[in-house]
């Protein structure tokens, strides 16, 4: 069997780029200082489920408001998650267990406390008609959830009347859709012709295998982008106000 | 027919392991054989999108490419072709449209052999239609359909059948998401091993009802998806090594069609088509750098060390400047096979073998595995134990990790999270059940309640 050392003819540049902090270095520069919301937060990060609500529980009982360590404790341990995620210092299955480590804390502040819990938004989900891949919309709901958003999951291969029945009774802030084939990926349009004619203007974000920028492009709802990841800013960037051009020109990188 | 497994290597070493030579044959269609001494270039394709409007627009498509790709095969003086038609979910829900599809795409190939003596072959890949939006229901009525499309498509003309079947994927998707190893053994190396086995014995009914070639399946659904989650090298999806040791156990999996009475020539995307040589014997497709219209994978020249069939995964048809997709693609897979038998004419095989295994060994911890000498080793631990399932799986994935890890030790550079993760997967697959039954019976639990859609009776469990 011939060998040859591969040092001129290939490459690793993962290990080239690789940094030299471990991820949980890195992470404990980033925790927040109080010891208890640190606790909590460093649970999240570490998505241990039966930790995060020990964690909770115990501030809880020294006092704090529940709900209020959603925002304060459980976001701020998944912020951290994001930022090493986008760094390429954690992987996704790193940041699909925190998130599901952070849901399971959300609704355990939701169940202790008396008030009612407003998520930041409603979110519409779903992998378009005749289209059964639905891992990558898997991903981006854990991560909307994860970030304090409520998802209506629709599921796979979803009727687009269905979609914008949804939509008429939700009245979601944006929707998420996944299409992983060029034969599919056309009922974006429909959706967006349909809204347009009932005069709703929501923000429908696409992304999945098939789509491109350039298909989205040409409908006036349509906002493309390449990474689930990035789903939740979006989210976040419609709360701050931004409208589909601005959305564009932040999110659209092509 | 019964599942008889293996318990031994084909192949007694893997210096034997070369492109276009199998120890089994295959003779099918037009005067082809496959794995005979010569590699033949194996096209796929998919109609435009809007072309799937009626059943009359669908023939007309496939029509076309068919006669599209005969014409250049003749025009560049290629001595084979395979053609594979991967069906677009109407074909399958409409048993009689496959069946005309693969009618008129013969009678095409036909006239050509008749006018040029061009060897060549149809291979249909049904669709698995048994997962709809609800639910999965491997053994009900979309199943029928399933194996009435089969049945059609044989009758009328198609002369190898091959599925990318569905079995364990809902648990799998679960688990590769969450790194998690007992899920990932439960789902392709139990779950799916039991579906696979469960239809090929159907599927092979049919084909000898038929006289045709039952060819095989593969793990697309699940080790391809690990792949794509994986992504390239500065992606942070998913562990390549992860996804490597996801490929090793995939092999288990695919072998039960096997097992079931298949006889090869294997999927172009069972890209543990390797292993499965090793321990067959039978011929395989593969795709690598001529599939790079369809995805990108790492190992683009290594996967035709021991190709028999050479594919491109699948392109849509449409013009490009070189002719049609179908032509462009086809041509190129073809000077890859001439190529390919031009070593084996002039007895620099072996060379040429090496050449591109080598040219990709060290790229990826995906591709060292699967590197011909690595793959025999998997296969050597598959077979170890014929008997059970979940052993057979289990080591499949234990000896991936050994070897990623002996490897790194070489040319195999793996960056720190690489090393972590292989070390976690290892630890997870030694720390499991001992026996087949006990873990089983622990997954049950889990899976029942952790997955909506997982449904025992889907296995027969
Ligand atoms: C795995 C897979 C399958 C699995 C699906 C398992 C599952 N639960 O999803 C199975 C085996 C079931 C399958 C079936 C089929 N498949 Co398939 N499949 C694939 C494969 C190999 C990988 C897809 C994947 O999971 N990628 C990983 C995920 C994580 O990626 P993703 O979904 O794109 O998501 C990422 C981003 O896009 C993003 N994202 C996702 N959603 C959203 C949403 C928003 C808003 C944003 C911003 C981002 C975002 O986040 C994710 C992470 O970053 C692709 C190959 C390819 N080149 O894509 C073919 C592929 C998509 N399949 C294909 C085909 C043809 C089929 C079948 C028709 C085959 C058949 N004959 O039966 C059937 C389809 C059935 C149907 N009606 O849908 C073709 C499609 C060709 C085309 N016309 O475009 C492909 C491209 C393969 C090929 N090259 O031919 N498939």
């Amino acid at each position: 069997m011939i060998d040859i050392n591969p040092k001129n003819t290939l490459i690793r540049y993962n290990i080239l780029v690789e940094s030299d902090m471990a991820p949980e270095e890195m992470a404990e520069k980033l925790y927040p200082t109080d010891p208890h919301i640190r606790q909590i937060a460093k649970a999240v990060f570490e998505g241990d489920e039966d930790e995060v609500v020990a964690a909770l529980q115990n501030t809880i009982d020294s006092g704090v408001d529940p709900l209020s360590l959603i925002n304060d404790a459980l976001m701020a341990g998944m912020e951290v998650v994001s930022t090493l995620y986008d760094y390429g210092l954690l992987y996704l299955p790193d940041v699909i267990i925190s998130a599901q480590a952070m849901i399971e804390g959300i609704e355990y502040c939701k169940e202790q406390s008396k008030q009612v819990h407003e998520s930041k938004g409603k979110i519409i989900s779903y992998v378009v008609e005749g289209d059964i891949h639905d891992i990558g919309k898997k991903i981006v709901t854990v991560l909307l959830r994860a970030n304090g958003y409520e998802v209506i999951d629709l599921g796979k291969d979803v009727p687009v009347e269905e979609v914008v029945a949804a939509v008429k009774k939700e009245k979601p802030i944006m929707l998420s859709g996944t299409a992983l084939m060029t034969t599919t990926m056309h009922a974006f349009k429909d959706v967006n012709s349909r809204l347009l004619a009932s005069d709703i203007n929501v923000p429908v974000v696409c992304g999945g295998g098939a789509v491109t920028q350039d298909f989205i492009s040409d409908y006036d709802l349509g906002v493309y982008c390449e990474e689930a990841a990035d789903v939740p800013k979006i989210a976040d960037s419609i709360l701050q106000g931004l409208d589909i051009r601005k959305l564009r020109d932040t999110f659209h990188k092509h | 027919m019964s599942v008889k497994r293996y318990s031994s290597m084909e192949y007694d070493n893997f210096e034997d392991l070369l492109f276009g030579h199998s120890k089994y044959p295959v003779k099918t269609g037009l005067d082809l054989e496959i794995g005979a001494g010569y590699t033949t270039a194996e096209i796929n394709y998919a109609p435009r999108p809007n072309a799937a409007e009626n059943q009359a627009t669908l023939v007309n498509e496939y029509e076309r490419i068919t006669r599209d790709i005969m014409e250049r095969m003749v025009q560049v003086g290629f001595p084979s072709v395979v053609l594979e038609t991967e069906h677009v979910q109407q074909m399958t829900h409409n048993p009689e449209w496959g069946a005309d599809i693969a009618n008129a795409q013969k009678a095409i190939m036909e006239d050509y052999h008749d006018e040029y003596g061009i060897k060549c072959a149809l291979r249909h890949t049904v669709g698995d239609v048994r997962g709809d939006r609800e639910k999965i229901d491997l053994r009900g009525d979309a199943y029928s359909r399933i194996l009435e499309s089969f049945d059609q498509v044989a009758s009328s003309g198609a002369d190898m059948l091959s599925i990318e079947s569905l079995g364990g994927k809902e648990v799998f998707d679960h688990a590769i998401l969450r790194n998690d190893m007992r899920g990932v053994i439960f789902s392709v190396g139990i779950l799916g091993a039991l579906d696979v086995e469960y239809i090929w014995q159907d599927i092979c009914n049919i084909a000898k009802k038929n006289k045709v070639v039952p060819a095989g399946d593969t793990a697309c659904a699940q080790a391809n998806t690990a792949m794509f989650v994986a992504g390239g090298l500065l992606d942070f999806k998913l562990s390549h090594s992860m996804a490597s040791v996801v490929r090793a156990i995939s092999a288990s999996r695919s072998l039960a069609a096997y097992e079931a009475g298949a006889i090869g020539p294997g999927k172009d995307c069972g890209y543990e088509n390797n292993i499965i040589k090793a321990i067959t014997g039978y011929p395989i497709s593969q795709e690598g750098k001529g599939s790079t219209c369809a995805h990108s994978d790492l190992m683009g020249n290594m996967s035709m060390q021991c190709c028999d069939l050479w594919s491109n995964e699948s392109v849509e048809y449409r013009g490009d400047f070189g002719g049609t997709t179908v032509q462009c693609w086809g041509e190129t897979l073809s000077y890859d096979c001439s190529m390919m038998n031009t070593a084996l004419e002039a007895g620099v095989g072996k060379t040429l073998r090496d050449v591109l295994m080598v040219s990709d060994r060290y790229r990826d911890p995906q591709a060292f595995i699967l590197s011909y000498d690595n793959a025999y080793r998997i296969g050597e631990v598959i077979t170890a134990h014929p008997d059970d399932l979940y052993l057979r799986a289990k080591e499949a994935g234990m000896k991936a990790c050994e070897l990623i890890e002996s490897g790194s030790a070489g040319f195999l550079e793996l960056s720190k999270f690489e090393k972590a993760t292989i070390n976690k997967a290892w630890n997870d697959l030694k720390s499991l059940d001992e026996n087949k039954e006990s873990f089983i019976c622990n997954c049950l639990d889990t899976y029942s309640s952790e997955v909506d859609t997982f449904n025992t009776s889907n296995y027969g469990l």
